[in-house]
This record gives structure tokens, C-alpha cells and sequence, in this order.
């Protein structure tokens, strides 16, 4: 029952929006004023490179079949699922003729590495200090914590993220200022590169963690002090149920089923890179990646991205949607 | 319930950990030999491991490197201003903007053309090896050639394989080419501007089976540098000294280059450039006007291109401006295009551009060089003489020696201490511009049509409003086209035009199919720099390079072409380049042309801006000693090396 009436219309429907999702994503770069070959044309102008007038329209042929553009948009749509389905996400324009899966999986761990951990963190931080003090939201410890929420929340991300920069890395020299790792190092899985990483990822990692943690915690605090107002939880403490297990079997665990929720988007979220922290504190990752691709007209990097930004989102609302009755008794599929 | 709960955050934290490990092993391929230095180099790597006071950190100009382990720059764009340019490749010759010289590197000397430009030889240095202790040859050079030649995909492949018959080596130090058609200026595909066409090691080359995907890693060079290693992220380079140095031209012309690492940083934004040289963490960084501005203030060891204002790089080799679309009315017309000039009062203009930082030059090549000698000084007289004609049998004289002294004024009224010699003045601001006549630019707009509104705005001469949209690229607090567009428009909005900036990411595509009226693009090709030669500048006029409006331009995006210019291309393209005097004739010959038909409007020459740390290293090659053109990314870089002096500092 539950495979026919719940699983297999939910498989089906997430198949479609990944088609769909990717076949739009195959056909919105195109839409761009920006044509791949004559920007790199101009790359290659602007980077001093003297092309021959004369030879123009051969050196546009040219790239037009290396860069597989030949064709109509159907038949670039047609070969564009062939390589897809084995797996071939073709090579980058701009970075020609580096596969972009290669791009993808040189930047994708210092990005998975960083939002992964900060997501999650950020989370359970949130999530868990919020819940208390939407409980004990008359304690004074409550109010200190949701004024600095309120104060942090509204920062913008970039102000923000300088902001440590500066005083940790430039001021105090703490920390490094830019990098994901010490120049010179090369990536290996010896403790000191390990040390390296983690020293160069605490600035960016606290810039996105102190801000996701602000936000979970309002929302948090604000649907416990809703749950909390709720007749079941008055009838627990007037049976005598112990506060603890009000806590976090009544309140707490009602409360977190639209931030499970929240949990999936933003993980899936995290294939889309982050672009700003990137930037301030120059680290490697996807969001430059893409930035550039985008920028450049770069067809097939933006594709490449963003499949993996489509499967990891459907996926994750899936795989969500899924678990639900693990936190909810009360949702069934059968 | 809850153990669930946390079993899965757990697990997600585990496996979030487990992605940052994965940073430790790239996905590109495997380590490269260069990144396995011998035990000395690489205790645990890091600069920490380079001595400080032998290292020189400059910032990568291009950004971070998007094909790290990938140093084939003959395919595609490579990075390859990260040190394969400017250290660990030598060129056959180089242009150096600040001496105005052409430097031989792996050429002993001019090449030498046979009398209609069909066959040349060209001298190669001897003494060189590469990197790797192989013997540099005329067979390198062939070996080159032939494979540029054999294979689709090459960036040089189109005009190698049109222009060379065959290639030959004479013997080891000379190589001979038979060209399919004249051509005399072939050899210059081989001088390094920028970028030019670097020549292959045949040893490693020769074995490899599909050279267009060969990644050349690790690089093998026969500059003064070889590769030490190198980020798979592409956030830095290092390079090291050779321990035969003495052998690479630059060693052999120079001596010995004095940093014996020299490392290539990425850094994503101006601030942490900035706080890097606050730190002496980069002796070089290429900065905004701003950024300038804030290192001279806050670094004491820090210091510009020049020592006072105006601080910056201003004999760059490129001529900034404006691009009219010719193919488009009315800037089809010589005399409304004329009249968009004289409405440019150029003292505001330039100080709404680059803070009068910049120098004016009256033609489409830049005041630098040796081009104000050779060029602008002995066109003076000419365009002195040159007239516009009104109509009603009146003329005007639109050019003005003393303009520049409209930007000196500006620069004076803004504080700046601007020197009082009137020859350094020149060399800074420029010999002279266009007058500022509005009045004779409404002459010239109503002498063929146009006319003006009750609330004064200028209306086409069918009657609708004018409306000028100046296309330029994003950067318009930075860019030299988007200051040169931002200044414009103001100027033209002051003459009552409605003009407005056009700011777009597609100004590569839209100025290609000449979508545009007027646009920031250069107003000519660049020239080379140095030396008598304009034959690249002029050269993409040439009216065959013209395309309809919506197809792909091959020539310049203005579409201007004339059947005098032609002639004067070909009379160009018939001159030994070697004939000094004859080549700068009649280059003056083709610049007359362009300032008579005015198909872009030249402003000022390209403004840079580096700041050099001299915490770890001095003798620059400010605009005080300029024995070599200033810029870390520029191919003469390594002629540099040999002249910077440690300062001892630790």
C-alpha cells in the first residue's frame, strides 16, 4: 500500500522535477546575451592574445565544434542527455579542456567541507539553545541570548564576515587572512595540512555559523514558545510529567518538525556554494566556480553545477520527506 | 526518538568531516612530479618552509588559476601570466613598454625577410637549455611550428597552418620558414606582448600522443624559473630559482634573477590584497585607485609606481576611449562623430575618469614610449593645420597643445603636487588634446540636421530625441572602458544629448556584433608598445575585416574602414618592419587617416596601479628608474628579477 499510493507517485514525481529542473538549467544559459565562443575570443583579446582578423570565422567554427555548440539546440539538447545519462558532464569552455566534473570535485570538497559542517552546527546550536529559551522564555538568560539574536541576525552576511576578517586576522593575527590552506601546502592527509585546513576554515566557519545559528535560533524559540502554549503541554505539567521530559519529548521534538524540514532545503543548498565567504576570505570552492561560469557563458560548468545542486536538493526533500514519520509518529503513509 | 535524532546528525557530522578530508585528496589528477620537491624543499611545505627573505609574493592579475595541473598554454586560456609568461618562459623577443625597446630572448637578433616577404630566418641564441638541462635548438622551434601546424584545437593551429609552408632548421641556431603568402610581419606571432607563441620543448613533447590534451605538467621552461609546485585550487604557484639560471637568456643578458622563489597568489577581493601588504604577506599587488590610496596611507614600507602624484602605471600600452558603431547612424557620419569630441571638455573629463591621472594623447596610440618621439611629437605640426569644415567656407582647427594643461589645472585645484617642468609635465598629461568648442559642434550636428528641443535637447535629424546609450563593461567604479564611458556620457549629457551608461556583462559579445552605438572599446587594436611598428594597430580597419551589422566582426568593432587606410595598410604590409624610419612614416601616414575620420575617440593611455612592498625587496623599476616595464604579470618580469635587491629583512 504505502509503495503504491505514497513511494512510487513520490519517485516518480522526483524524477520529473529533476528533468525538468535540468532541462531548464539546459536551456536558460542559452538565453544569455553572453555567447561562449566570443567570449573567449575576448578572454583571449583582452588576456593578449592577437588573433589574426583574417582568421576569425575559422577560429569561431573551431571552437563552435570543440565546444560541441554545433547543431540545432535540439540536437545539443539530445547529445547534452546522452553524455548526461554516462555520466559526462563535458569540458568546461572557459577552462578548456578540463572536464567539468574534474572542477567540480577539485572545489566541492572545501565547499561541502565548510557549509556541511557550518549547516549542521549551526542547526543543533540554533536549534537547541533556541528551543530552551523559547521554554524558558521569562528567564533572563532567554532575553540576553534573543537580544544578541536580534542584534546578529539583521548583520549583513558580508559586513559581517570582514568584520572578522579584520579584527581576528588583520588586528589580533589570529588567523590567516586568506586561503583555504598555507601557501606551499600541498593537500595530503597529514595532520599538519589537516591543522592548516581547520585553522584557515575557522574564520569563514564562524561567519556563516554565528549567522545560520541566530536565525534557527529565533525560529526555534518562536515555534517552542507556540508549542509550549499548547493544551497538551499544560496537561503534562499538571499531571506531574517531569520538566525534563516536557522539554524535550512534548515541546522540543514537536516543535522540530519544520526545522527537519528547513534542515533538507538548506543542505541541498549547500551544492550552490557560497559565494561571499568565498570571495571575503578568499576560499576555495563552488560559488566562484559557478560565479565565473555564469559570467563567462560558461554552458556546461553552469550545468554541471547545477544538476548537483538539482539532485542534492530533490534528493534531500526526498530523503526528508521519507524519514518524516521518524519524528512524527502521527504521519503515517499506509 | 531521540537517539535517532542525534544517530543522524552524527552521521551527517561525520560525513560532513569526511568531506572536508576529501579537500586533502584532489580529484584532479595525481600529484605532479614538481609537487614531490626533493626533501630540502618540502619538510611539510608551506611558505613557512620558503625563507621569507628570499621569496617575493606577487598577486596572480587574472585570478585563481581554473586549470591548476594544466600548463598547456597553447590550447585555450591557461593562467599563464601565474609565471609561465613572465618567469619560466622565454619568448623569441619581448616588447618592453618602459624602455620602448624590443628585448631578444631565445632570437639572437632581428628576424631577416627575403624581399617580397615570403621567406624569413630567424637567429636563435645559443648557450640556452631548458629547465631540465636539454640543449634549446632551431629543432625546438620547428618541432613547434609543425605541431601548432598538425593539430586542430591549438590556439595557433588557424595561423600556422595558413601562413607556413614549411619551417626548417638551417642549422642548430638558425630556422628558416616559406611562408604560403607574403607576410612581414609573420615573426611577430613570436614577440611576447602579452602572451605569444611559446616554443615546446621537442624532447618531451615528441613522445606524447594527443598534444592538445597533454597537460604539460610538470612545465618545462627555458626562463630564469622552473616550477616548484603549485595549489590543485589554484590560489597560488611557486616558482624556483634555476640552478643554471645561467643558462636562460634572461640570465645570460641580466645575470643573476636575486628571489630564489617566487610565489604567484590568488587573493579574491582588493581587502585581503590590501591587508596582505599591510602584513608584508605580498611584496606586489595590483590594486584600484582606491586600494592605492589606502596601502600609501597605512603601509610606511610601501610605495607606488611613481613616488609622488600622480602615483600610477600611466604608460601602460593601451589608448583608451570611446568606439563609435560607423555602421550605425548617425555615427555613420565623420562630422557628428567630430562634434561628440568637441562636446568633451577633456580637464572635467579626466578628472571624472581617472582623477587626472592619466595621459592625454591626440591619436589612436598611447603618449608612452617611444611613441611620443617617433609619432605624436612630429605629427604636431600637422595637427596644428588640421582643420574641420563647418560649411559656409568656415573652418575650424580643433586640436590644442596646451590641453593637457587642462588636466594640470584640474590636478592643482584638487591639491595634487604636480611637477612644474613643463617636459615632465608632457610626459605625464600628455602633448596637447581637442579643444572644448560646444559652439562648434552645434555647427557641425546642424549642418547636417540635427536640431535642438525647447528645453534644449539635442533631436536627430528626423526629429526624434537623441539618445546615446555608451556601452561598457561591470566595473564601473575600477575599469578604464567604464571611466572612459562614465565620463563621456556626463559630458554629452551636459551638451544637452540624452546619454546614459550601458552597463553589461555581454559587452564582448554586443561590441562583436556591433549592438551597440557608441561603446568603451579601445578606440584602435593596441599597439605593440614598442618599437616603429603600427601595423597592428592599423591593421584592423582593413575594410575585408568588415562584417554587416549582427554577424562577427573580424576587425575593429567600430566597422570603420576606408579605401585610403587600405592602401595604407598595404603599403605597411610591404615595409621591412627592420626599416625604422620607413615603418614609422607611414604609420603616421595611416594615424593621419584615423584622426581625420575620428572612427573612436582616444583619450587617455591605460591607468595601473601597483603597490610595491620594500619590506624584503627594493629597486623597483619606478617611474624614476624604469629599467624595465613595472608589471609582475607582463612576459619582462623576469628581466626584472635580476635587479630587485634584498633588503636583508627577516
Amino acid at each position: 500500500m504505502f509503495l503504491k499510493r505514497y513511494l512510487i507517485p513520490r519517485l516518480i514525481q522526483y524524477v520529473l522535477v529533476i528533468v525538468l529542473g535540468i532541462t531548464a538549467v539546459f536551456f536558460i544559459p542559452r538565453l544569455l546575451p553572453n555567447d561562449p565562443v566570443l567570449r573567449t575570443i575576448a578572454e583571449m583579446r583582452a588576456r593578449g592574445a592577437y588573433l589574426e582578423p583574417g582568421a576569425m570565422d575559422k577560429i569561431i567554427s573551431d571552437l563552435q565544434q570543440m565546444y560541441g555548440l554545433e547543431g540545432s539546440l535540439w540536437e545539443q539538447y539530445l547529445a547534452f542527455w546522452g553524455r548526461l545519462f554516462r555520466g559526462d558532464l563535458g569540458v568546461s569552455f572557459f577552462q578548456f579542456p578540463t572536464p567539468v566534473i574534474d572542477l567540480i570535485m577539485t572545489a566541492l570538497p572545501w565547499t561541502a567541507g565548510l557549509l556541511l559542517t557550518t549547516t549542521i552546527l549551526g542547526w543543533v546550536i540554533g536549534n537547541l539553545v533556541g528551543g530552551f529559551a523559547g521554554y524558558y522564555s521569562n528567564k533572563q538568560w532567554s532575553r540576553v541570548l534573543d537580544a544578541i539574536a536580534m542584534v546578529v541576525r539583521p548583520l549583513p552576511y558580508y559586513i559581517f564576515a570582514f568584520a572578522l576578517l579584520l579584527i581576528f586576522a588583520y588586528y589580533l593575527r589570529w588567523f590567516p587572512i586568506s586561503g583555504g590552506a598555507r601557501l606551499g601546502m600541498r593537500p595530503s592527509w597529514s595532520w599538519p595540512f589537516i591543522q592548516s585546513v581547520l585553522w584557515h576554515s575557522f574564520l569563514p566557519a564562524m561567519s556563516i555559523l554565528v549567522l545560520s545559528a541566530a536565525v534557527w535560533f529565533q525560529t526555534m524559540k518562536l515555534v517552542v514558545q507556540n508549542v509550549n502554549a499548547e493544551s497538551f503541554v499544560t496537561y503534562a505539567k499538571l499531571s506531574g510529567v517531569k520538566e525534563g521530559r516536557i522539554v524535550s519529548r512534548y515541546v522540543i521534538r514537536n516543535a522540530l518538525l519544520p526545522q527537519i524540514t528547513g534542515l533538507g532545503l538548506s543542505l541541498g543548498l549547500i551544492f550552490s556554494g557560497a559565494l561571499i565567504t568565498e570571495i571575503v576570505y578568499s576560499y576555495p570552492g563552488l560559488g566562484t566556480l559557478l560565479y565565473n561560469a555564469i559570467i563567462n557563458g560558461d554552458y556546461n560548468l553552469i550545468m554541471g553545477i547545477t544538476v548537483f545542486s538539482i539532485l542534492a536538493i530533490t534528493t534531500s526533500v526526498l530523503i526528508v520527506d521519507l524519514i518524516y514519520p521518524l519524528f512524527d509518529p502521527r504521519i503515517r503513509y499506509m | 526518538m531521540k537517539p535517532r535524532i542525534w544517530l543522524l546528525i552524527s552521521a551527517l557530522l561525520v560525513m560532513s568531516l569526511l568531506m572536508a578530508g576529501c579537500a586533502a585528496e584532489p580529484a584532479a589528477p595525481a600529484a605532479p612530479a614538481v609537487g614531490e620537491a626533493p626533501p630540502a624543499e618540502e619538510p611539510s611545505a608551506g611558505l613557512g618552509d620558503l625563507p621569507r627573505h628570499e621569496t617575493l609574493i606577487v598577486d596572480i592579475l587574472t585570478g585563481r588559476v581554473g586549470t591548476p595541473d594544466d600548463f598547456n598554454e597553447w590550447v585555450g586560456w591557461k593562467w599563464r601570466d601565474r609565471g609561465m609568461q613572465n618567469l619560466a618562459n622565454e619568448p623569441l623577443w619581448s616588447v618592453d613598454f618602459a624602455t620602448g625597446k624590443i628585448i631578444p630572448g631565445l632570437a639572437a637578433g632581428d628576424p631577416v625577410y627575403n624581399d617580397d616577404f615570403t621567406a624569413l630566418t630567424i637567429p636563435l641564441r645559443e648557450g640556452v637549455t631548458w629547465d631540465d638541462g636539454q640543449p634549446f635548438t632551431a629543432a625546438d622551434v620547428v618541432f613547434t611550428v609543425e605541431t601548432l601546424k598538425k593539430h586542430q584545437g591549438f590556439n595557433d593551429h588557424i595561423f600556422f597552418g595558413e601562413n607556413v609552408k614549411s619551417v626548417t632548421a638551417v642549422d642548430d641556431y638558425t630556422v628558416a620558414f616559406e611562408l604560403n603568402a607574403p607576410n612581414s610581419r609573420f615573426h611577430t606571432r613570436f614577440l611576447d606582448r602579452w602572451g605569444a607563441t611559446w616554443i615546446m620543448p621537442k624532447h618531451i613533447w615528441e613522445s606524447v600522443e594527443d598534444p592538445v590534451t597533454f597537460k604539460f605538467n610538470p612545465f618545462v621552461g627555458t626562463g630564469p624559473y622552473k616550477l616548484h609546485s603549485y595549489d590543485p585550487s589554484g590560489f597560488w604557484t611557486i616558482w624556483e630559482k634555476r640552478a643554471d639560471w645561467d643558462k636562460s637568456p634572461t640570465g645570460i643578458m641580466f645575470g643573476e634573477p636575486k628571489p630564489k622563489y617566487i610565489v604567484f597568489q590568488y587573493f579574491a577581493n582588493e581587502g585581503a590584497k590590501i591587508l596582505a601588504q599591510l602584513t608584508h604577506q605580498a611584496d606586489v599587488v595590483n590594486v584600484s585607485s582606491d586600494g592605492l590610496k589606502a596601502v600609501l596611507a597605512q603601509c610606511e614600507s610601501c610605495r607606488a609606481y611613481r613616488l609622488e602624484w600622480p602615483y600610477v602605471v600611466n604608460n601602460d600600452p593601451a589608448q583608451t576611449g570611446i568606439t563609435f558603431n560607423t555602421a550605425r547612424a548617425p555615427y555613420d557620419n565623420r562630422e557628428v562623430r567630430w562634434a561628440l569630441l568637441l562636446a568633451i571638455d577633456i580637464g572635467e573629463y579626466m578628472g571624472m575618469a581617472v582623477d587626472g591621472t592619466g595621459a592625454l594623447s591626440p591619436v589612436h596610440i598611447p603618449s608612452l614610449s617611444n611613441y611620443p618621439d617617433d609619432f605624436i611629437k612630429p605629427m604636431l605640426p600637422w595637427l596644428e593645420e588640421f582643420t574641420i569644415d563647418l560649411g559656409n567656407g568656415e573652418t575650424f582647427a580643433p586640436f590644442d597643445p596646451n590641453a593637457s594643461q587642462r588636466v594640470v589645472e584640474y590636478a592643482k585645484s584638487r591639491g595634487y603636487k604636480v611637477p612644474e617642468d613643463p617636459e615632465e609635465q608632457a610626459r605625464l598629461f600628455g602633448y596637447g588634446w581637442y579643444k572644448y568648442a560646444p559652439d562648434v559642434a552645434e555647427k557641425l550636428l546642424v549642418k547636417n540636421g540635427f536640431s535642438k528641443d525647447g528645453s534644449g535637447r539635442w533631436l536627430l535629424p528626423d526629429g526624434t530625441p537623441w539618445r546615446i546609450r555608451c556601452l561598457t563593461g561591470t566595473q564601473l567604479a575600477t575599469g578604464m572602458g567604464e571611466r572612459n564611458c562614465v565620463a563621456a556620457v556626463q559630458q554629452w549629457k551636459n551638451f544637452g544629448i540624452d546619454a546614459e551608461v550601458y552597463s553589461s556583462e555581454a559587452t564582448a559579445n554586443l561590441n562583436a556584433v556591433g549592438d551597440f552605438d557608441v561603446s568603451s572599446n579601445w578606440p584602435a587594436q593596441e599597439p605593440w608598445g614598442a618599437g616603429p611598428d603600427l601595423y597592428r594597430v592599423l591593421n584592423h580597419w582593413k575594410s575585408e575585416f568588415v562584417k554587416p551589422l549582427g554577424e562577427v566582426t573580424s576587425g575593429h568593432p567600430s566597422r570603420w574602414s576606408s579605401p585610403e587606410m587600405d592602401a595604407v595598410i598595404e603599403k605597411l604590409q610591404n615595409t621591412d618592419p627592420t626599416d625604422y624610419q620607413a615603418t614609422v612614416d607611414i604609420g603616421i601616414e595611416g594615424l593621419k587617416i584615423a584622426v581625420r575620420e575620428m572612427p573612436g575617440i582616444p583619450t587617455f593611455g591605460y591607468v595601473g596601479f601597483i603597490a610595491w612592498d620594500q619590506t624584503y625587496w627594493t629597486n623597483w623599476p619606478g617611474a624614476e628608474n624604469p629599467y624595465t616595464q613595472p608589471y609582475t604579470h607582463w612576459g619582462p618580469f623576469k628581466y626584472m628579477t635580476p635587479f630587485l635587491q634584498p633588503t636583508g629583512a627577516r
